[in-house]
């Protein structure tokens, strides 16, 4: 906890001095920046953790002022006030939840037009702040009422501005440190992967937007009461973009990023604004070179200037912990095809496919390039729903789902090139797959989950050849290849799926280390006795693993028999020669 | 409806639309979300301004445009875009800096307030049964023929794909001999002059000054969203959709909802079509 | 020298990280020169040094006698060198026709149709939706067509299956045979020693093994590979 009461404690103590040292009249000019300061904080946590980038957090931040103002006239009493100030926050939580969850629901690619979305958004709410004048005041804005709780906004009501900073600041290192953050974290990375994890990720990023959004409107509040009036600025493309500015030149990545954006570039403006003619020029430069030579903005320069001066702690591993039952892992069940069809477009991909697999062992699919053998997998994994035909497993139905509730079924896939988290250390991949199907809600927000273990886990981490033990506190990105793979088949294997899907992979490994993923792959399954379905073209491994072999052609089944059975059958030789690495 | 309302919709579904083809080229191709393309629209419609401030002959207008503009858009492609191929979200946050610099460089030069240039070609013409000025006449003409010519053109010349492949794969662009740095600067330069080419058409009908880029940026990205990208027929329909529902409903009932019902539109393709209109369902 | 290609003592790899040390090697008209080593020695920084991808830090590469060392890849393409990169090998939102189109071939495509069909199948389909093993058949049949003297490939079998990489063999062999210089990075060794005529041996970027086909024997090759 030290890391989180430090600083915090600094900053409080920083921010309580301002007055002493400088004056009410500073203090006060501080306090706005630092309410600009706590809604780019929200912009902060969304767009350097998620990697989703707000461009209308105005229009959180102006609903939430014009309703304070509308409250502080014409609301009488504290307890009223704060009641209906509980009630905007929920409903614009609500609104802004509903939105991105809309928005988002089924496709993990809609980033750079969510933000537009949110750009128009913010364009129709000024407009109506505009037009709208016996709701808004129209252009003159709402004035004429008290600060809260009779504040002097030139005064006390100082020291509530520092009290929400520091709440938010806490909140928000305190969220870092957890697996909630992690997880956030993982849908910018690899969002496909995640969702095969059986994270839904859109349900994620409409959490992490909604969160953001009430730290905005939060802002908006606190703004409404600090300034006396509220005009249509307040919810504009404008502060938008600058509440986004801010947020660059501070730094996304740090909590602390923001705040020290919006108070440096404040003071300079006001200072510099009427006195120095080129004052906005070189504001909008010093913007530029900060994306282009320091994306990380100050946050990150004086970052590297503290770990310079005091040298960064070698991170540090979670303890171990013994992790809850995985709910991926029920009794094994058959797999089985029932005429199932796939197209795409003009091209069919499967043309009634037809078989049914026992509930335990290990299948071989093999056919030519383009028989349909990834588009097989896609169709179970639902990354590609069939247009005809049904998929069971066991009794249950496992068509129409999305990826994300595949591995609920017990399903879990590894993918033909290596799908990790690039941007995170060996550990927290691991942590990542330990949580799927084993975390419930209150885990996100409590550190133990992040050293989960469980005997599937450990076993693989203890075989001497694979190299991953060695690695846990590298960045995956640095990783060649090969160990990628195995990094891989640990995490789709750390839920214990009943089945397991596998995509060629012993694609790219030397020989010494197919045979180390044949091995890890032979003993899942006995370990787990449940069904392992395999993509592979080498034929020695197929014959080394397989209880069955699937042979796909153009997009049907040729042949489902034992190995030998296959390899003798003459339609396959027909259309499949064999081979070995 | 009468026919001048006819006419000033297709005034402005052309002239939006040669302001979103070089977005389409910009955003859609390069995939450079160019927030500053609204600027280049307002320097090419200070090119009389500049013209007429050094007493130059009204011919000058059209190459004192095409040059200030090339040459404002080379220099940033050079010193920022290039370092922006694939980075979509940083190209965003770097051309809103450009852009902000722009609007204050032009204040610096040439000051706050509006400015107006005269119509080049006077007079009006009797076109399906209503007096029309002739300018208007002349340009709506002069971009249906440069599309044409810029569809067959593009119907012929491998330079789509090479742009495609370059945005797509830089590194295998390369490997098959695209010289990704002057493609990409060329395209960047071609979109933004096209800009600047609309904002001296324009000029002569709107008031000039350094804040008017910005409503024409928004209305091309929309036009592009509902259009969808990388065709010029998505193109077309996507600025006739924008364009006509904000002329229609901003004549049947005020400005305000003719802007709010080109937002409406926009948000419900984004969310439903994000491929544009012509996309079948996803 | 009457080399094709020239490599002199060249290190290099990413950013100030060098991955590949001192190696230095010829390869001249028809010669297959094979290329391999275990995950991570290097074999994928070699190519994309001499291809132009990245730069070295020193050493100097010859392009027929020619020292491209400071060309961009677009140049030394236009000087004849080829390349199939092992991951991103085709372009992924484009049309298998398109893919094969876009620079300046040879000879059409449709030389390679019979033993590839399933590309004369898909010509209007987008490269991104085919399989891993029919996108490296794809960027191999480009490379194939284009106007190139020098051939570098990373792994083309990587998921292909073995009646295909027959077909590859084959036309490698043609290449070569036609004048073409080959570098070839394999991990299936059955393949590599079904056309290479010389090998070279990495292990952590530097050079380990080298020698002709007749003088390197399969021990060697195994001792080279073995983690």
């Amino acid at each position: 906890m030290a890391s989180v009461l430090l600083p915090v404690s600094l900053l409080l103590g920083g921010l309580l001095l301002v007055p002493q040292l400088f004056g009410d009249f500073f203090a006060y000019q501080i306090g706005l920046y630092l309410i600009y300061g706590i809604a780019a904080q929200g912009i902060g946590f969304l767009w350097g953790r998620t990697g989703i980038l707000p461009l209308g957090q105005a229009l959180f931040f102006g609903v939430a002022a014009y309703a304070t103002a509308h409250a502080l006239r014409d609301v009488d009493g504290l307890a009223a006030q704060l009641g209906l100030a509980v009630l905007v926050l929920g409903g614009i939580v609500a609104v802004a939840f509903a939105i991105a969850a809309l928005i988002f629901r089924g496709r993990s690619d809609s980033g750079p037009y969510f933000s537009l979305i949110t750009l128009a958004l913010v364009m129709a709410g000024e407009q109506i702040a505009n037009t709208a004048t016996g709701l808004t005041g129209g252009f003159n804005g709402l004035s004429g009422y008290d600060s809260l709780g009779g504040l002097d906004p030139f005064g006390n009501f100082y020291y509530l501005v520092v009290a929400a900073v520091v709440a938010v600041s806490a909140l928000l290192l305190w969220l870092d440190r957890l697996p909630a953050v992690l997880i956030a974290r993982a849908v910018a990375d690899n969002e496909p992967r995640l969702q095969l994890l059986g994270f839904p990720t859109h349900v994620i990023k409409a959490l992490a937007f909604a969160f953001s959004a009430l730290i905005a409107a939060l802002a908006g509040g606190l703004f409404a009461s600090h300034q006396g009036i509220v005009t249509p600025t307040s919810i504009g493309f404008a502060l938008s973009t600058e509440l986004v500015i801010l947020t660059a030149v501070g730094g996304r990545f740090h909590v602390f990023g923001p705040l020290l954006g919006a108070v440096l570039v404040g003071l300079a403006s006001a200072e510099l604004r009427d006195s120095f003619p080129y004052w906005e020029i070189c504001l909008a430069l010093a913007f530029v070179l900060v994306v282009l030579k320091a994306p990380g903005g100050l946050g990150e320069i004086l970052g590297r200037l503290y770990h310079r001066i005091l040298p960064r702690k070698p991170c540090k591993l979670p303890e171990p912990v013994q992790a809850p039952v995985s709910r991926a892992g029920e009794a094994p069940a058959p797999l089985r095809f029932d005429d199932v069809e796939l197209r795409v477009g003009v091209v069919r991909i499967l043309n009634g496919v037809r078989f049914e697999t026992p509930a335990s062992g290990i299948v071989g699919v093999i056919g030519p390039n383009g028989a349909g053998k990834t588009s097989l997998l896609n169709t179970i994994t639902g990354n590609l729903p069939p247009t005809g035909g049904r998929i069971l497993l066991g009794d249950r139905r496992a068509v129409g789902l999305p990826p994300h509730r595949a591995l609920g079924l017990g399903i879990g896939r590894k993918l033909q090139v290596p799908s990790v988290f690039f941007s995170m250390s060996v550990a927290e991949n691991l942590a990542i797959a330990m949580m799927a199907g084993r975390a419930r809600w209150r885990d996100y927000l409590r550190p133990s989950p992040l050293g989960w273990r469980a005997p599937g886990l450990d076993a693989v981490l203890d075989t001497p050849a694979v190299p991953l033990r060695a690695e846990l506190d590298r960045p995956v990105g640095a990783l060649p290849q090969g160990h990628r793979q195995f990094l891989e088949f640990a995490m789709t294997t750390a839920a214990e799926p009943r089945v397991l899907l596998l995509d060629e992979p012993c694609a790219g490994l030397s020989h010494d280390e197919t045979t180390l993923m044949t091995d890890l792959v032979r003993r899942f399954q006995a370990d787990t006795g449940g069904l392992v379905i395999m993509i592979e073209h080498d034929m020695a491994i197929v014959e080394a693993l397989s209880d069955k072999v699937l042979v796909l052609h153009q997009g049907r089944v040729l042949a489902f028999d034992s190995y030998d059975a296959v390899r003798a059958d003459p339609a396959v030789q027909a259309v499949y020669a064999g081979g070995t690495k | 409806m009468s026919s001048v309302l006819v006419l000033n919709l297709v005034w402005q579904v052309g002239t939006l639309a040669l302001i979103a083809l070089g977005l389409a080229i910009v955003f859609g191709q390069l995939r450079i979300m160019n927030m500053a393309h609204g600027e280049f629209v307002m320097i090419g419609a200070y090119a009389p301004v500049i013209t007429a401030a050094l007493g130059l002959p009204g011919w000058l207008q059209l190459p004192v445009c095409v040059i200030t503009v090339g040459a404002v858009a080379l220099l940033i492609e050079r010193t920022v875009i290039r370092h922006l191929y694939g980075r979509m979200f940083d190209s965003l946050l770097a051309t809103w800096g450009i852009s902000i610099l722009l609007r204050e460089a032009v204040e610096l030069i040439f000051g706050r307030g509006y400015q107006s240039v005269a119509v080049p070609v006077p007079g009006t013409l009797y076109l399906l049964g209503a007096d029309y000025p002739a300018y208007r006449v002349v340009v709506i003409a002069g971009i249906a023929a440069g599309f044409a010519a810029l569809a067959w053109w593009n119907a012929r010349s491998k330079v789509a794909g090479r742009i495609k492949a370059m945005v797509g794969n830089p590194d295998l662009a390369r490997a098959i001999g695209i010289n990704t740095g002057r493609l990409s600067a060329a395209s960047f330069v071609f979109g933004c002059t096209t800009a600047g080419l609309a904002g001296l058409i324009l000029a002569p009908t709107v008031r000039i000054e350094p804040m008017m880029g910005l409503d024409y940026l928004i209305r091309s990205f929309f036009a592009l969203v509902v259009g969808g990208l990388g065709s010029l027929e998505g193109l077309g329909l996507g600025t006739a959709i924008i364009a006509g529902t904000q002329s229609l409903f901003g004549a049947a009932l005020s400005q305000t909802h003719g802007y709010l019902a080109v937002l409406f539109i926009s948000i419900l393709f984004l969310w439903l079509k994000p491929n544009g209109i012509r996309s079948s369902s996803r | 020298m009457s080399g094709l290609l020239a490599i002199d003592t060249l290190t290099g790899g990413y950013h100030d990280t060098n991955v590949v040390f001192d190696v230095s090697v010829q390869v001249a008209p028809g010669q297959v020169l094979g290329l391999f080593g275990r995950n991570g020695v290097g074999k994928t920084t070699l190519a994309r040094l001499v291809q132009g991808g990245l730069r070295p830090a020193t050493g100097d590469i010859r392009l027929g006698g020619r020292s491209v060392t400071g060309l961009a890849a677009y140049e030394r393409r236009a000087l004849g060198l080829g390349y199939m990169p092992q991951t991103g090998m085709v372009f992924d939102d484009m049309s298998v026709r398109d893919n094969l189109y876009l620079g300046e071939n040879r000879c059409p495509p449709d030389a390679y149709f019979d033993r590839f069909p399933r590309l004369a199948e898909r010509l209007d389909q987008k490269a991104g939706s085919m399989s891993g093993g029919e996108r490296k058949i794809l960027a191999f049949v480009r490379t194939m067509i284009e106007d190139t003297g020098l051939l570098v490939l990373d792994e083309p079998s990587e998921g292909v299956q073995p009646e295909n990489i027959d077909h590859m063999a084959d036309c490698l062999k043609e290449r070569a045979r036609d004048g073409a210089g080959i570098i070839l990075i394999e991990q299936n060794m059955t393949f590599l020693t079904q056309v290479a005529d010389s090998y070279l041996g990495l292990d952590a970027g530097r050079v380990c093994l080298r020698g002709d086909a007749g003088e390197v024997t399969d021990g060697q090759i195994k001792a080279a590979l073995a983690i």
